[in-house]
């Protein structure tokens, strides 16, 4: 069984390319750029890993991590921003986010954090 | 010299003027009272004159009735009474020579003196020869009468003279008083208009001048005195005009910082409006490199069409702020604001009918021209309208009205929307670019973008809202002079 992750973003490219990486890597990813769909996905599935933007409309990063963290201590986050203000940074480590990964995302750097957030698939 | 006058004059205080009004209104009427005084006197002793000349006349007059006597019974005891009084009297003007001299005049005097004198000595020779048959009785006689005859006619005529005079002098008294009363009433409406009307008008324009500066529009109150005057009221205008003119320059300066403050939302908006579409080229074009081998052509050309989009969002966006920071040259025309607003209404007659929405136009008669560019106020309008369409997702109205203000300088157009209304903690925020509550639908450019094309208009734009009730954006435009038109019109 490959290792499961969520990708959630209101950017559908975001999404796409994410999804290519990951699953060329050998993941199997799932994408949302509808913030709620995509918390009522968590509530339902369990995955290892959840990447998610920190500023979307409706839900956003923020609640996804709560969200996550209440209902799967295991399951790791990490959060992509394109600017994170003090404040939220520091409530998202506390949170026990996995990583921060400040836009523009690049793919090795993606690639290396999830591997050490979760390992191979 | 007329300038020192006029310095002097300025600088009097108020209350100074109001001392040199009433003394010289006092001694106005002072005048006017003496003089009346005297003349009345003057009254007084001519009627006494009359009196006394009226006994003198009547005495000739008992003088000729005992000379009529004396014609039908020839009794010399009649003569010598004619000779009693007449002498009588002509001692009296003798003696009282300076007082009738005076009053009669000199050669009146002396000519009724004379014909007396000549009447009582006929009468002397009369009784002298008493006797009928001397030759010279009958001239004597002839002369009597006819010197008694002179006489009374003179005497009389003396009086009326007299008479008309003291006429004169009450009718003379009648013209002065009613001269000196229209004087004092004249100086009194005089007075009435310096102090009361113009200072009430004065005081009128102070009260204009804190409703403006209550209003805000304190230019109009540093530019609309046209004079001052160095007294108790034109202090205080002054410390107006000193008040409006800090606030002026508080206000500049607010204006400034203001500017500053939307020049931050503006820079950390345009950072992330733009920073999504430069990440997404930036993730597209290192997976287009990382995985080329792998990639199928058809995969590429997606790839780069992806890129193409969202260079395109970015364009959009770079566009957005041009138009914001006004970097285009307006072009202003002169143009029926009627047709502004239609012309903006036909651009968004499809969105309004599929939205069921109905608009209704609420238009004065003969509005002035406004000299606009005409695509930056439709572009204005329509925002205004995509904004009212927004919010009426059921469908409802919009009012739009155009009309003139009071005073023809203004044209003001009104969008009214039945729609939801805007929350008070977010109203502060509306106008701030990239201020939006549409999500990713909305730029937040709409209403920062009109209002500087509004302020770029010289114009003002306000908002006037309630929750579930609706809103009203009400955009002011100067008016163009009428007359300027006309001019136009001909060149
Ligand atoms: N007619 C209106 N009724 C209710 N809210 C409005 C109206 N017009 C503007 N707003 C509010 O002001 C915000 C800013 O408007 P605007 O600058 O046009 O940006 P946008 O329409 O892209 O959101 C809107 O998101 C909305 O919340
Ligand atoms: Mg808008």
């Amino acid at each position: 069984m490959p290792k499961k992750i969520i990708v959630i973003d209101d950017e559908e490219i975001v999404c796409r390319m994410t999804k290519m990486v990951l699953t060329k890597e050998g993941y199997e990813v799932e994408t949302f750029t509808h913030s709620r769909k995509a918390l009522q996905r968590i509530k339902e599935n369990k995955f290892d890993l959840v990447i998610t933007d920190l500023k979307m409309e409706d839900v956003d990063g923020m609640d996804i991590l709560r969200e996550t963290n209440k209902l799967y201590p295991n399951t790791k986050v990490i959060m992509i921003t394109a600017y994170a203000t003090l404040d939220t940074a520091i409530e998202a480590l506390r949170g026990h986010v996995f990583d921060f990964f400040p836009k523009p995302i690049k793919i090795e750097e993606l690639k290396k954090s999830v591997k050490e957030s979760i390992g191979t698939p | 010299m007329m300038n020192h006058l006029k310095r002097w004059k300025k600088n009097l205080s108020l209350r100074k003027k109001i001392n040199i009004a009433i003394h010289i209104e006092g001694i106005l009427i002072t005048v006017i009272s003496i003089f009346m005084f005297f003349s009345s006197r003057a009254i007084l002793s001519k009627l006494n004159f009359i009196e006394d000349f009226d006994n003198i006349n009547f005495s000739f007059l008992e003088m000729r009735k005992s000379e009529k006597n004396y014609f039908l019974y020839h009794d010399v005891n009649a003569l010598k009474e004619v000779l009693k009084i007449g002498e009588k009297e002509y001692n009296l003007l003798i003696n009282s020579k300076e007082e009738f001299m005076s009053k009669l005049g000199k050669k009146d005097y002396i000519m009724l003196l004379a014909i007396l004198d000549k009447y009582l000595n006929t009468a002397k020779k009369i009784v002298n020869i008493s006797s009928n048959a001397d030759s010279n009785y009958l001239e004597l006689t002839k002369n009597l009468r006819e010197f008694g005859h002179h006489l009374t006619q003179f005497s009389i005529f003396l009086r009326n003279i007299q008479h008309k005079k003291v006429n004169k002098l009450v009718h003379q008294n009648a013209i002065t008083l009613f001269i000196g009363l229209g004087i004092i009433l004249v100086s009194q409406l005089l007075l009435w208009q310096y102090f009361f009307i113009s200072l009430s008008k004065r005081l009128l324009k102070i009260e204009s001048l804190t409703k403006e500066v209550a209003n805000g529009n304190f230019h109009k109150v540093v530019t609309n005195v046209e004079r001052i005057d160095e007294d108790e009221i034109g202090l205080l205008m002054k410390g107006i005009i000193h008040m409006a003119n800090e606030l002026e320059k508080r206000e500049e300066q607010l204006i400034q910082a203001k500017k500053l403050a939307s020049l931050g939302v503006l820079v950390s908006g345009v950072a992330h409006e733009i920073g999504n579409p430069l990440n997404n080229i930036f993730m597209l074009t290192e997976g287009y490199l990382s995985y080329y081998d792998s990639l199928e052509d058809e995969q590429k050309k997606i790839f780069m069409r992806d890129v193409r989009e969202q260079a395109k969002r970015i364009k959009k966006i770079v566009r957005k702020l041009l138009n914001f920071s006004r970097q285009k040259k307006f072009e202003f025309n002169l143009v029926s604001p009627i047709e502004v607003v239609e012309k903006s209404i036909a651009l968004v007659n499809n969105q309004i009918k599929v939205s069921n929405i109905k608009v209704h136009r609420l238009i004065d008669s003969n509005l002035p021209f406004i000299k606009v560019d005409v695509d930056q106020i439709q572009q204005v309008i329509v925002n205004l309208f995509i904004n009212a369409i927004h919010a009426m997702p059921k469908g409802g109205d919009i009012f739009v009205e155009i009309r003139v203000s009071e005073d023809r300088t203004k044209v003001i157009i009104k969008v009214r929307d039945t729609g939801v209304g805007i929350k008070p903690e977010i109203l502060p925020h509306i106008f701030d670019p990239f201020f939006t509550t549409k999500g990713t639908k909305g730029t937040g450019l709409g209403l920062s973008v009109s209002y500087g094309i509004i302020k770029q208009h010289n114009g003002k734009i306000s908002v006037k809202t309630e929750v579930n009730k609706g809103t009203t954006f009400i955009i002011e435009l100067p008016a163009h002079l009428e007359n300027n038109l006309e001019e136009e019109k001909h060149a």
